[in-house]
């Protein structure tokens, strides 16, 4: 059951996102004028790409798919105070893990997209054991580790994806790929369940099974982390290490066990692209999807609600940048620019809100 | 024997969003005074200081330094005015050098090349004058917390403060360091300079003080002089009730035997002996009490008892069965209560609810946690209510953040979740270190409560008074040995400090 309940404490919490973003406009402005553009052109074209049709709507929720997967993956480690900087590895890992089921292993369809799906998981999973282990075992900090395990990640699977597992047959294919996934594991659309529900997705849009994988993985990792006794400890490491020594919880196992669903989550954050938009795995999938997903987590509170806003947000950010560059003189590399401040204004209006809310509470109890 | 006025603070008024932390406080110092600011915490003694430093910007009043009216803006402002601060926790740079820390901030330099010598010149001159002995090339890290305090101290003076303020000073010294704080005192007092002491223990107001100044929720209750105070006194005038720190204690047969150590030696990490050869015993339904100067494995002990450490020798039992092979939760889960010595690190989740807190440790058992370990909110605040009526703990609602509470309803917070476990063992360590007078009383009957109810409770204090009332047997702790017990009836004060300083083994 949900209950909303007007809370203003958690009112003024959401606000930092909502300020940050409006100061972030407010500074893209300023260098859009800077530029020489007006405001009202950049306006226009951001809108154009971004709102103005429901495709365009629906490609933004498209591209937020395996963003929200990112930032999940992010969120719930740093919940255990694990800074899992390598989930960009962890998804190269587990989208070739994934793809070499759905190559190589020949299954009928209703068991072949689990199955994908699962090593998927298990395969990011096993990128992140590593770390996890050298940091529970040796004390190496994870930062350090995940960065180096994201080069090699990259490394490997670019020997694979050239070298043994390559898929080449002619000539004239350029870009380095495994073989064709078979048919039974490819993610189908689901554009036509928003049509008969009133939304005119076109059928060029990517609103695949993912966006299932991604509502589903969102609701377990909210229900695990608010509604167990797992993800209790989980939080409670996360907040104080001694604290939660003192009350007996298990701290390295907490935080190897968060750490390895961070990565099993991340292996999940290619799926989209492997499995529906390319049907083949490449060394070539977007790069920087683990990256982003940092930036999300933070802007989303590490809270799976806060990181569906978050990578909505992000998406329509990319979208934007598209329109500046398409439709106006202003360079699509703006957009890092506005997301670096905007993170910068969250991270002072969190601070800011949160010493208010301290003070009001005091007043309430005094 | 005290002179001229040197700091006068005119009707402060400071006003936090609901709370008037200064009401109108007005307060002078002398040169060769010590003038002692008492009061609850959160009386706003804390808040005046911070204004004096230049932390905190009072909404009306005036401060007087040497009768002339100044404005301090910033604690830079406040140094070269003459005001230094020593605070409650340190402000010290670990890896640096005693020497480094002194002069960090005030360096002499000639083109940017840093100069020791003629620093290093005056800070020895500096610790002539005071008697605050240490070496100046040692890393501070290396450095025990007494001698940390010097460190600080020689800072101010350093930086040739006329008026010094100590922000507890006492809180984290033994109490043969805190006598020679105290002659410290005396001779900056010599000297001239006035001195501001922030303390929560009344004997060492009494003993040191020229005037003691007494505050409660945020008004100057009275100012007295030495002569005409007494502890009953200044203790009523800070809570506005009588206090009887008396501890009413019936005298109770121990039962068997909870808690036994046998043997126990550990080895820290730098090689040290810290443990070595601990042998004691806890009935049930008996305080025992462990005295002795801070550092002497008491820490140690208390780690060794309530998590899993690295023994060099040794058994821990609890009714007759080792423990030495569980883990934290084993520990707890079988019945050992813990108050840990550093609360504000071990205790709370400060940003979690009360409910959550007053759960944690059994958070995953049942009643609170369901089939498939899902978390049963409503058993969780149901108890969290009980708990918060039946402690006192003061608080809006149970779904109130720990880190909303004052640090001794936090402290109760503790304590009630302790208690309510049902543990055998209590393990409480420095329970009232840095609380005030209202919690201590909380905390003593909550301690001889436990106690009747046939609990065994296992007391570290560094407050020998603590120990004396509250303890049915007393062990010294010296060296990582326990080298006397006594039955509380059969000793006395001054055959314990005796023992503590481990002055027979030289006898």
């Amino acid at each position: 059951m949900l209950k909303l309940k007007f809370n203003k404490y958690k009112f003024f919490e959401m606000l930092s996102p909502v300020i940050g973003f409006f100061a972030a406009m407010v500074v893209l402005l300023i260098l859009v004028i800077l530029v020489g553009e007006t405001p009202r052109n950049a306006i226009v074209a951001i809108y154009k790409l971004t709102l103005s049709t429901p495709a365009r709507m629906a490609t933004v929720l498209s591209i937020a798919i395996p963003l929200f997967i990112s930032g999940l993956a992010v969120s719930l480690a740093f919940r255990a105070g694990v800074f899992n900087i390598g989930v960009e590895g962890q998804y190269y890992v587990g989208g070739l893990v994934g793809a070499l089921i759905g190559i190589y292993l020949p299954l009928p369809p209703i068991i072949h997209i689990p199955m994908v799906i699962i090593f998927a998981m298990i395969g990011g999973a096993l990128w992140a054991l590593i770390p996890a282990l050298l940091k529970a075992t040796k004390g190496i900090h994870e930062v350090i580790s995940t960065i180096m395990f994201n080069n090699i990640a990259l490394a490997f699977v670019n020997y694979l994806v050239n070298g043994p597992l390559s898929g080449i047959t002619e000539k004239s294919q350029l870009e380095a790929q495994t073989g064709k996934i078979l048919d039974t594991a490819l993610f189908g659309k689901l554009n036509g369940f928003f049509r008969a529900l009133g939304w005119p997705v076109p059928d060029y849009v990517y609103l695949d099974y993912s966006l299932i994988v991604a509502v589903i993985m969102g609701f377990f990792i909210w229900f695990l982390l608010f509604k167990t006794r797992y993800g209790f400890e989980i939080r409670a490491v996360g907040t104080s290490i001694d604290v939660s020594h003192y009350a007996g919880i298990r701290v390295k196992k907490t935080q190897i066990g968060a750490f390895l669903l961070s990565g099993a989550l991340a292996g999940l954050i290619g799926l989209q692209e492997i499995f529906a938009i390319r049907g083949f795995y490449t060394y070539e999938i977007a790069s920087g999807l683990g990256f982003d997903g940092i930036a999300i987590a933070l802007i989303g509170r590490n809270s799976p609600l806060g990181v569906i806003f978050a990578a909505l947000l992000f998406a329509f950010l990319k979208q934007a940048g598209y329109g500046l560059q398409l439709h106006t003189g202003v360079s699509n590399s703006i957009i890092y620019v506005i997301t670096g401040s905007m993170i910068l204004f969250i991270v002072v209006f969190n601070e800011l809100i949160a010493r208010y809310i301290r003070a009001l509470r005091r007043k309430e109890i005094s | 024997m005290s002179g001229t006025v040197l700091l006068r603070m005119e009707e402060i008024t400071k006003t936090f969003p609901g709370v008037r932390a200064n009401d109108k406080v007005s307060f002078d110092l002398k040169s060769g005074e010590i003038h002692a600011l008492v009061g609850e915490n959160g009386a706003g003694k804390t808040t005046l200081m911070k204004i004096l430093y230049g932390l905190q910007k009072p909404d009306s009043g005036t401060i007087y330094l040497k009768n002339q009216a100044v404005s301090i803006k910033n604690p830079k402002d406040a140094i070269h005015q003459g005001i230094g601060m020593v605070h409650q926790h340190f402000m010290l740079v670990p890896p640096f050098t005693v020497l480094e820390n002194i002069i960090l901030g005030e360096e002499s330099h000639r083109a940017g090349v840093l100069n020791m010598n003629i620093p290093a010149a005056k800070i020895t001159e500096i610790i002539r004058e005071n008697g605050l002995q240490v070496e100046l090339n040692t890393n501070v890290e290396d450095l025990p917390v007494g001698l940390q305090q010097r460190v600080e101290i020689l800072k101010v003076l350093y930086r040739g403060a006329e008026i010094l303020v100590f922000d507890e000073p006492t809180a984290v010294l033994t109490p043969k360091k805190a006598k020679e704080l105290f002659d410290t005192f005396r001779r900056m007092k010599e000297q001239g300079k006035g001195i501001i002491f922030i303390s929560h223990k009344l004997d060492e107001v009494l003993t040191i003080a020229d005037r003691i100044t007494v505050i409660r929720r945020g008004r100057v209750i009275k100012t007295l002089e030495r002569t005409e105070a007494s502890k009953p006194l200044i203790a009523e005038l800070m809570v506005g009730k009588p206090v009887f720190l008396e501890v009413d204690k019936k005298s109770k047969a121990a039962g068997r035997v909870i808690l036994k150590t046998y043997d126990l030696q550990a080895t820290s990490e730098r090689g040290h002996k810290v443990l070595n050869g601990i042998n004691l015993q806890v009935h049930a339904g008996e305080i025992y009490g462990i005295a002795g100067v801070e550092g002497n494995g008491q820490t140690e002990l208390i780690e060794a008892i309530g998590q899993r450490v690295k023994l060099d020798a040794g058994d821990i039992q609890l009714e007759g069965e080792s423990i030495l092979t569980w883990d934290v939760r084993r520990r707890r889960d079988e019945g050992i209560g813990h108050i840990p010595e550093d609360r504000h690190k071990c205790g709370l989740l400060l940003p979690f609810s009360l409910a959550d807190n007053i759960t944690l440790g059994r958070h995953h058992q049942p009643p609170f946690v369901k089939k498939f370990q899902i978390i049963d909110k409503k058993q969780i605040r149901a108890y969290s209510r009980e708990t918060i009526e039946s402690f006192d703990i003061r608080t809006p609602s149970e779904l109130t953040p720990a880190n909303a509470l004052s640090g001794g309803n936090q402290q109760r917070v503790i304590i009630a979740r302790e208690m309510r476990f049902e543990p055998k063992l209590l393990v409480a360590a420095q329970p009232t270190r840095g609380v005030d007078i209202g919690a201590m009383e909380f905390i003593y009957s909550q301690l001889i409560r436990a106690r009747d109810q046939g609990k065994a409770v296992l007391l570290i204090s560094a407050d020998l008074d603590e120990i004396l009332s509250l303890a049915d047997r007393v062990g010294v702790i010296f060296k990582g040995r326990i080298i006397k017990e006594f039955r509380r009836e059969d000793t006395s004060r001054e055959e314990i400090g005796f023992y503590m300083t481990g002055e027979q083994e030289s006898a």
